[in-house]
């Protein structure tokens, strides 16, 4: 037994090669699984799936990694020596894999017999894995091949009962395979979350758009969450006790005082020059949908100089329209919002930028920065750059660094929502 | 109870539950090792029957907790029942009781108001624990669960530590409006359950609603099956599928031809653009035009 112990820790090494994560705690939990299941090849598959694969989106590795280590039996003997000779027979569940060497080498991926196309797109990532002849077993040949094997203790079903479900086991995996819909659906919201910025198409764009959609539910939750009536916190004694008069002075109901909504107006400025301008506007979108729990919100865009933003019907309006391929000249446009900043910037003013301080050289006004922070209650700048890259080349970020309250890296929506989150 | 493979695949079969063998041995090895079982998929697969029927093999009761934004532990571990405790100490006042007595009085179990969590712990015989989307709720109360889910005991500062005396059968849910922690996942085993197949879905329809002509049924699971890889902004979920089956039954549609479909698409779609989309294309989803009668 140990050698199987040996070979599933192999295997998930492999997988863990593949890249997905498992911890220690996972592969002992895989070793029981194991145990409590049997060796079927069908049933050892699930069970490895269930207990290590924790994101949908990890399936095709583990399955491919899976076929690699525990191959199905031949379906026909003779056929495919070469291919098949070196690899374990689990689902037969001989119980002595470790009797055979295990090729762990990629190598033998491509001595596959080419598979048949199907329809579906997730079923095609299946089927790569698996060749037809591997899912679909003929009841016979599966029936003759466990004749020649000597039985173990493992096996403790009928002969019938075994071949039925290898049958709906084969079925159901191919059943299942072939919809899944909904997996990749999400695999590609959770991709469009992750996937850096500057490297936005147009298309990821509207991908993106999509995936915001709920990100801005959770954001309005979260922040309407505090201005809801508390069940804890400080007693409202006027109102218990008041309440208590009509019970004879028996404080039986607590009142609880509200959380005041905060004061907080936000003036947003959003550089939409170039790599960052989906950023940008995914990020005007997010506030505009939260736009009701702040007192007052004022976004702008600016290139080489601001204008005012709006969001009408998912499309952002700027007046006065800027030109999109000028020069970038952030110290301008912070010295036009000094300008303008008599009822604009207040005590109760969060500034909130987003943009690269890529300033083409031109004068980068960090004083103007300095003093809005004086009069605000705190400047944050959101970087979509890698933070790598920050302060080479023309960017001016290091001299802003100083001035702003919070400094923090917005990559991908993930980590834009991450930011916000922590503002608002 | 030790419980077998078999007993569980019966047990779906008999609660009428169409499944696979992905879902019955994720479910087995559930029971099998003691770890909950974590299940993701869109919204309308099952994952919420699942709890339930398996309650039914289990012929034991099931307590739901479900989850949504700003749940918090006074709702889904226990309370002090603060009115109560306020009547007995008026009572126990003209007794002239001391304080460490009454303090042993009115921080006893008799007033501590049990919420799902707590009440599956302290349960004397194993239960079915269902956490019901428990992506809705926050961050912090995935991180409270994290105690639970691993040892099954969780501590009450007045009483201490309460251990589970029969580990309950855990079952969570997610429809994934966020990504869980790692950690979360960790403890939990995991099962997608994503819609089902054609002949999948055909079954179920024919389990379902046994009124439907056989041959109507396999139109309808093939057509359903169709329009959702249109991608839709929702698209129809299996127990809007069953409703839809339900409502050809009620038409009296002998033949899913363009009109049939146009007439019922209400009850499947629930979005207007969603509705365009399928409408324009009718024709050619619908598994037969329109009659030339």
């Amino acid at each position: 037994m140990a050698r199987l112990r040996d070979q599933l820790v192999n295997f998930i090494a492999s997988l863990r090669d593949a890249g997905v994560r498992i911890s220690v705690a996972e592969s002992i939990d895989a070793m029981n699984a194991v145990a409590a299941v049997g060796l079927e090849r069908e049933l050892m598959l699930e069970a490895l799936a269930a207990a290590l694969i924790k994101d949908e989106a990890d399936r095709a590795a583990f399955d491919e990694v899976f076929d690699r280590f525990f191959a199905a039996p031949r379906t026909n003997r003779g056929e495919h020596p070469d291919q098949r000779g070196e690899q374990v027979s689990a689902a037969a569940g001989r119980g002595r894999p470790g009797e055979n060497p295990i090729s762990l080498s990629r190598d033998d991926a491509p001595l596959r017999k080419p598979e048949q196309p199907r329809d579906g797109a997730q079923s095609n990532d299946r089927d790569e894995k698996s060749s037809p002849s591997d899912a679909k077993p003929s009841k016979k040949t599966k029936t003759a091949h466990r004749d020649d094997a000597e039985s173990k203790d493992a096996e403790r079903k009928s002969e019938e009962t075994r071949g039925r479900e290898q049958q709906e086991g084969a079925h159901s995996r191919e059943e299942s395979g072939s919809p899944g819909i909904d997996a990749a659906r999400v695999a590609r919201l959770r991709a469009i979350e992750r996937r850096p910025f500057d490297n936005f198409s147009r298309l990821e764009y509207d991908e993106a758009r999509d995936a915001l959609a709920p990100l801005i539910r959770r954001f309005r939750i979260r922040l309407g969450r505090r201005l809801r009536l508390a069940k804890t916190g400080r007693i409202d004694f006027r109102r218990t006790i008041r309440a208590a008069m009509q019970r004879g002075g028996a404080m039986i109901d607590l009142n609880f005082r509200a959380r005041r909504p905060r004061h907080v107006d936000l003036v947003i400025l959003a550089d939409i020059s170039g790599s960052v301008r989906y950023a940008a506007q995914l990020m005007l979108e997010l506030m505009a949908g939260a736009r009701g729990y702040f007192r007052r919100v004022s976004s702008f865009v600016y290139v080489d100089h601001l204008a005012e933003a709006d969001f009408e019907q998912g499309h952002l309006v700027m007046t006065p329209a800027l030109d999109l391929y000028a020069r970038s000249d952030f110290g301008r446009v912070l010295g036009e919002l000094w300008q303008r900043r008599t009822g604009l910037l207040t005590r109760s003013t969060i500034v909130v930028i987003m943009g690269d301080a890529r300033n083409n050289r031109l004068p980068a006004r960090a004083d103007v920065i300095r003093e809005i922070a004086r009069t605000c209650r705190a400047v944050v700048w959101l970087n979509p750059e890698d933070p790598a890259r920050w302060g080479t080349g023309d960017s001016a970020i290091k001299q802003y660094v100083r001035e702003v309250k919070l400094l923090v890296p917005s990559r991908n929506l993930r980590e834009l929502q991450a930011a916000l989150t922590a503002i608002a | 109870m030790q419980i077998t493979h078999e007993q569980i695949s019966d047990g779906l079969k008999r609660a009428r539950y169409v499944t696979n063998e992905r879902v019955e041995t994720a479910i087995f090895l559930a029971l099998a090792l003691e770890k909950p079982l974590l299940i993701e998929g869109p919204a309308g697969a099952g994952k919420t029957e699942v709890a339930k029927v398996l309650a039914e093999i289990l012929y034991t009761e099931l307590i739901r907790l479900q989850c949504y934004e700003g749940l918090d532990e006074a709702r889904a571990l226990y309370e002090w029942n603060y009115q109560k405790q306020l009547l007995r100490m008026q009572a126990d006042e003209q007794q002239g009781l001391r304080w460490e007595e009454l303090s042993e009085h009115i921080f006893s179990r008799d007033f501590l108001l049990e919420r799902p969590l707590l009440k599956a712990i302290t349960s004397p015989s194993r239960v079915v624990l269902l956490i019901d989307e428990v992506d809705k709720a926050d961050e912090e109360f995935e991180a409270f669960l994290l105690e639970l889910l691993s040892d099954f005991q969780v501590s009450v500062p007045e009483l201490g530590t309460l251990k589970a005396r029969e580990r309950p059968a855990v079952i969570l849910t997610s429809n994934r409006a966020r990504e869980l922690s790692e950690a979360l996942r960790r403890r939990c085993l995991h099962l997608f359950i994503d819609f089902p197949g054609t002949e999948q879905e055909r079954k179920i329809i024919e389990l379902k609603v046994p009124e439907l002509d056989a041959k109507l049924a396999a139109e309808a699971a093939r057509f359903v099956g169709a329009i959702r890889k249109l991608g839709l902004r929702k698209p129809p979920s299996i127990a809007e599928t069953l409703d839809w089956a339900r409502a050809l039954v009620q038409l009296g549609v002998r033949e899913l031809d363009t009109d049939a479909v146009r007439t019922a698409l209400g009850v499947l779609l629930k979005h207007e653009d969603d509705r365009a989309k399928v409408e324009s294309k009718a024709s050619t989803l619908a598994p037969r035009r329109k009659s030339a009668t």
